[in-house]
């Protein structure tokens, strides 16, 4: 047996192992204080989760009352709040997190064949960090909330709004941190935890995809933190540089504030990426086309997306010129996520497709991203970004890459690897039929939105003029499938984990290292620490998995 | 330069770089069609085809290939550059104001734009200009970030507290267009919009020079009161009443804070509207903003002639002893809208909605 | 490569290894790359508030100028050189800690950390200074000073040639930020080399306005104490970390074979003295020559 088939056969063949990490140990301390990457994991699941429904309810509250044109389910101002706090909510307390502390601390150390992160105890504290911020985030919202938007724009967030900004602007401050400490956890431990054979152009794209992110986390989050903070200073103080009526420049803050907020975006998208080559090559069990042009296209993203947050400011009052130069430069950084988009699909020629639930989920991706991706170039273009800045164009559009991004590739992800983290399936049925509402009902909300910016609807409108009623009532409709089609996962989810069926380590009989160890895995992930000999999404003879698949044919045959 | 009036999906062109905007968002739909199609179509086509056949097969070793990867890079690149230079020479054309034109000064504030021409004439919340000549706005703000959006010409710009930023536009057909304020700056952000009258330009000259329509004194006022001036909006009554109700109240006898009394004739009313802050009403905050030069004497007539109306059997010279004088019951807390117009630095108001009358973008009967 | 069974019991592992490492070259690699990207994030936190800095400078050089010449250079070179110091004796901190000689590791270490706090003093010092001087920029946050009963009341002087408020002068009855001096501004309007922000920043009605060049000089004031005071918190976090070194050094973890601990602590030292290195010149240094060659 040689060393691939060893590895493979390192499973126990079956089976929810005696003892694996969810149940090693169980009293709450070893929880709260542990430094398995796999427990925060959970945790962070467990969190975020929570993060997602209350900014799902104000989604749900901002759809319904936009169904008519006045102002009448809420008052404007409680409107103002509302999706100030949707947008919060979601954006640094679900998306930025979701897949990078939910799939990434679960997966990156199993996928490289280590036993845990680099730096666990950073990575505990980073768990606490988002908690902490939490806590003032959620208690920001409860004595009052923040009716800015959340892009706190100056002078209104100084010196205009009654609302409580330096609570939410320090939340979101102390956030920051966590999400530092996360990437910076995953850059050591990519640079430095490999196992032995497992050179950088071996490793699944879902890890390059989250080097990648952890670079733009990295460098990127630190002035999003220093800017929030002069602004909560600039409150408190009566003093600062964003206020034009004490000599400030509300136009600076712009700068800085978009300065992290556009590489943002790419946090919000490159993890989905990730996520997305590893269920198209698996559920088509054919190796990723392209592979290096795919690693190297998530690090182009990631640097290019350093240089053009000027593409937010077109009408701001900033130089032409410099806008013509980030218009350039929002031109060039589309260019790796089409090439990611054609490698994909090309991944899929000739091919071996099965359409379980996950890969429903990448198709979801290819489809909505591109959409949402290709709507970015109409706003990229200077001249009819004039036209179609803040309204719901720009609405529909981030939400395309955003919910029909990432969210839908966070989706695939946790039911591609469900069966890793918890050992048990959900219902296939019932996971097929969620992923058709969520693309069916996404696409009823969020088209409608596009064209309601091209016709001017304002966006952050309570009330808007009653020939733009339509189509928000087919927006409100469409929202109701979809909210419909994101709560059925956690139904199913939970029932699984007392009644579904055992996983077995490999349910798939993929090549990836994670599904060579048990399900759910091990605390120290391997029993026998890996040698990597193989290339990834090794399908063909390389991958050693041969003598599972007529183990297993052989048990179909004997059962039938 | 077509328009597309016939298509539901997009607003009329009324201005002369309209017809670039749609052309380039045409030409961009066209792009994404063609490379949408191509992509979908593979993806089911692949999908049917290469459904798995055995369930632990797997797919052919394909790794790459260059020549592929660089065409799919290559095109992209070519079609992104192209997008880019079509939205550099429309935005050149959109913000480089001609020479010859006519200028337009505007501020914006919370939540009101008030406007006005080279010529001193005035308007709020409404901008009349005449069809084919360029307008040039000047614009400022006195608070927060606002934006002027005007949809169907196909431009927008923000106006930025501190300094002057600006837009321009040709109107190429005389009708009523939409002005929105398009960055969030609070409260009645939503509340914050208009309308810009095209007209031909004899009409223009005939409105410039103050005697657009034929109303009565009267209905000027009425029109003013609850359209252009925005007064309805405190004074209208309903539970946003922040302001005394003017029903009945010419030739009453009215209580002011800080004691005293005085009757209320066509002075005080006029007074009040010019320098409200002198004499308040008892139980009233000292909100009402001046309207002083605001307003045009002949404006100034129309609204104490509408005023003197809400009093039943007054007519403009007798003083009948009309309804009690206005109640002064405490009936909204902390400042209002109108707050913004006369405090500085002014705080935004929470929770309150937008009043009725005051949106022109919203229906008339959302009375609440 | 070392291999674990099960029970790490039976596996010898030399002291300081953690768990998830295999081998001692690993953790040392892990955490020196981790304490890079540590100080290469802290470098975009300032990185914001230097851009803020570059940004107002360059609109409003002349009172940038006006404020940076009230900052005492004697007391900010003398914590410049200070800090560089500290580096020293941190780097033999670290030279020690490699040679295994734990005595002058720990004499190192307390140097530092003197070096330290005597840093943090001279800026307590100076943050004081501005208290009573009446330029902290916070409204209610400097000495306040009832003008003296009885004093005659001086007409007020256009503030190109007033006087700043010092010593037995100084009023401050609310304790607000004070600021009469904008002779910088007249001196610049004269030999015409106004930016064009400041010619409409500095302006009211085409006079110059005190009260607007005094706001202006109060930004310069404001990214000062939020400079210097980020950067003395991080001071007091390297203090902290050296009173953790001092404590770990004299229980005698470190030696000879490990010693990394050290090595990072004196990264993130040396870093902090980079920091303050750019805010000296930047803040202490500028314009120097607007007022004393003239």
């Amino acid at each position: 047996m040689n060393a691939q088939e060893a590895t493979a056969a390192t499973s126990y063949g079956g089976g929810i192992p005696r003892i694996n990490y969810l149940n090693a140990k169980t009293t709450l301390a070893s929880w709260l204080l542990t430094k398995d990457h796999k427990r925060i994991a959970i945790m962070y699941l467990i969190s975020v989760s929570v993060f997602f429904l209350i900014g799902g309810t104000f989604a749900a509250t901002i759809r319904l009352e936009l169904l008519t044109p006045a102002s009448d389910l809420l008052e404007t101002g409680t409107y103002n709040k509302v999706f100030t706090e949707h947008g919060i909510m979601m954006i640094f307390f679900f998306l930025i997190p979701s897949i990078p502390a939910v799939l990434g601390n679960f997966l990156i150390p199993i996928m490289i064949g280590a036993k845990d992160l680099a730096l666990p105890r950073i990575n505990l504290v980073s768990l606490y960090i988002y908690w902490i911020a939490g806590a003032l985030a959620l208690y920001g919202l409860m004595v009052g909330g923040v009716d800015t938007g959340w892009t706190f724009y100056t002078p209104y967030s100084t010196t205009f709004s009654n609302t409580y900004v330096e609570i939410v602007g320090i939340a979101i401050f102390i956030n920051g941190f966590s999400s530092i400490l996360t990437g910076l956890n995953f850059i050591v431990t990519i640079h430095t935890m490999r196992a032995p054979g497992m050179t950088w152009f071996r490793l699944p794209l879902f890890v390059w995809g989250h080097y990648a992110v952890s670079l733009v986390m990295v460098l990127g989050t630190p002035v999003i933190a220093i800017t929030l903070l002069l602004v909560a200073i600039e409150r408190f103080a009566r003093v600062g540089i964003f206020d034009p009526a004490i000599g400030g420049d509300p136009i600076l803050f712009q700068h800085l504030f978009w300065f992290y907020s556009h590489p943002a975006v790419y946090i919000m998208v490159l993890p989905g990426m990730g996520v997305v080559s590893e269920l198209i090559s698996n559920f088509s069990r054919k190796k990723i086309f392209g592979y290096e042009f795919i690693a190297f296209s998530s690090i182009a993203i990631a640097v290019f997306g350093f240089l053009v947050w000027g593409h937010h400011l077109f009408v701001s009052g900033q130089s032409p010129y410099a806008g013509m130069v980030f218009s350039f430069l929002t031109m060039v950084v589309a260019v790796p996520s089409a090439i990611k988009m054609f490698n994909w699909t090309a991944t899929m020629y000739k091919g071996s497709i099965h359409f379980d639930t996950p890969m429903l989920y990448g198709l979801g991706f290819m489809g909505l991203f591109l959409i949402g991706g290709l709507t970015g170039l109409f706003l990229g273009a200077l001249g009819l970004d004039v036209h179609l800045t803040d309204t719901y164009f720009v609405v529909a559009h981030f939400h395309y890459v955003m919910v029909g991004g990432q969210v839908v590739a966070y989706l695939g992800g946790l039911h591609y690897w469900w069966p890793k983290m918890t050992g048990r399936m959900y219902s296939e049925f019932w996971g097929k039929v969620s992923a058709m509402l969520v693309f069916v009902g996404f696409n009823l909300t969020f088209f409608p939105q596009f064209l309601l910016g091209y016709q001017g609807m304002p966006r952050r409108y309570a009330a808007y003029p009653p020939e733009f009623q339509v189509l928000n009532i087919f927006s409100t409709a469409g929202a109701s499938v979809l909210g419909i089609g994101m709560l059925m996962p956690v139904i199913y989810f939970l029932h699984s984990l007392w009644w579904g069926k055992e996983a077995g380590d490999n349910p798939w009989l993929l090549p990836g290292l994670e599904w060579r160890t048990s399900s759910p895995p091990p605390t120290e992930n391997f029993l026998t620490p890996p040698i990597v000999t193989w290339e990834p999404y090794e399908f063909g003879e390389g991958s050693g998995l041969e003598l599972e698949a007529e183990r297993r044919r052989e048990a179909e045959r004997a059962a039938v | 330069m077509e328009t597309t009036n016939w298509v539901p999906l997009f607003p009329e062109q009324a201005s002369t770089f309209a017809w670039q905007v749609d052309s380039l968002y045409f030409y961009l739909v066209a792009v994404s069609i063609a490379f949408t199609i191509p992509i979908v179509l593979a993806i089911f086509i692949f999908a049917m085809k290469y459904r798995a056949k055995e369930k632990y097969g797997s797919g052919a070793e394909i790794h790459g290939s260059m020549v592929l990867e660089t065409t799919w890079s290559i095109i992209p690149f070519i079609v992104s550059m192209t997008i880019f230079l079509g939205g550099a020479i429309v935005f050149f054309n959109q913000y480089t104001p001609p020479e010859n034109g006519m200028t337009v000064y505007v501020v914006g504030k919370q939540w009101m734009w008030k406007l006005q021409h080279e010529t001193g004439q005035r308007e709020i919340n409404e901008l009349h200009v005449p069809v084919g000549r360029n307008i040039k706005l000047i614009m400022t703000t006195e608070d927060v970030i606002h934006d002027f959006g005007l949809p169907e010409f196909r431009t927008k710009a923000d106006i930025v507290p501190g300094r002057y930023t600006y837009l321009w536009f040709q109107a190429t057909k005389p009708g009523k267009y939409h002005l929105f304020c398009q960055e969030y700056c609070g409260l009645n952000h939503s509340g914050m919009g208009g309308w810009v009258y095209v007209m031909e330009q004899k009409d223009f000259d005939a409105w410039l020079s103050g005697n657009a329509s034929g109303q009565t004194p009267v209905e000027m006022g009425k029109d003013l009161f609850e359209n252009k001036l925005g007064c309805a909006s405190c004074h209208a009554g309903g539970p946003q009443q922040r302001g005394a109700k003017l029903e009945g109240l010419y030739m009453s006898t009215v209580h002011l804070t800080g004691g005293g009394t005085v009757v209320a004739d066509d002075n005080y009313i006029r007074n009040s509207i010019e320098n409200p802050a002198s004499q308040v009403v008892e139980g009233y905050q000292p909100i009402m903003p001046t309207f002083k030069g605001q307003v045009t004497e002949e404006q100034l007539n129309a609204l104490v002639a509408y005023v003197k109306s809400l009093t039943p059997g007054a007519p403009t010279s007798s003083s009948s002893a009309g309804s009690a004088a206005p109640s002064p019951a405490a009936n909204t807390a902390g400042a209002a809208a109108g707050a913004a117009n006369s405090m500085a630095p002014p705080k935004a108001d929470r929770g309150k909605r937008t009043a009725p009358g005051s949106n022109p973008n919203t229906p008339a009967n959302s009375n609440r | 490569m070392a291999e674990h069974g099960h029970s790490d019991k039976f596996v010898y592992h030399e002291p300081g290894l953690q768990h998830q490492f295999s081998d001692m070259m690993q953790q040392e690699q892990s955490v020196s790359i981790g304490m890079w990207a540590f100080l290469a994030q802290e470098i975009m936190f300032f990185g914001g508030l230097f851009t803020a800095y570059l940004v107002f400078r360059s609109k409003y050089p002349m009172a940038f100028a006006a404020g940076s010449n009230r900052l005492d250079a004697f007391l900010g070179g003398t914590n410049t050189l200070v800090l560089i110091v500290s580096s020293l004796t941190m780097a033999l901190t670290v030279y020690f800690a490699q040679k295994g000689n734990r005595h002058l590791q720990i004499i190192f270490i307390l140097l530092t950390m003197l070096f330290g706090a005597a840093f943090l003093g001279i800026k307590a010092v100076e943050y004081h200074n501005k208290y009573v001087e009446g330029i902290v920029p916070v409204a209610g946050w400097n000495a306040r000073a009832k003008a003296p009963a009885g004093a005659e009341r001086e007409e007020a002087k256009p503030c190109w040639q007033a006087e700043n408020l010092e010593g037995d002068n100084y009023v401050n009855p609310k304790g607000e930020f004070i600021w009469a001096d904008c002779s910088l501004a007249k001196l610049a309007q004269d030999e015409n080399f106004l930016t064009t922000a400041e010619k409409a920043g500095y302006f009211s009605n085409g006079q110059l306005d005190g009260d607007k060049f005094r706001d202006k000089v109060r930004i310069f004031f404001f990214l000062y104490f939020v400079m210097t005071g980020l950067h003395a918190l991080h001071m007091i976090v390297g203090l902290v970390l050296m009173t953790w070194l001092l404590w770990t050094a004299f229980r005698g973890y470190y030696n000879a074979d490990y010693y990394m601990p050290v090595e990072m602590s004196g990264l993130y030292w040396h870093f902090v003295d980079i920091v303050w290195i750019f805010l000296f010149p930047l803040l202490y240094l500028l314009g120097r020559h607007f007022v004393h060659a003239h």
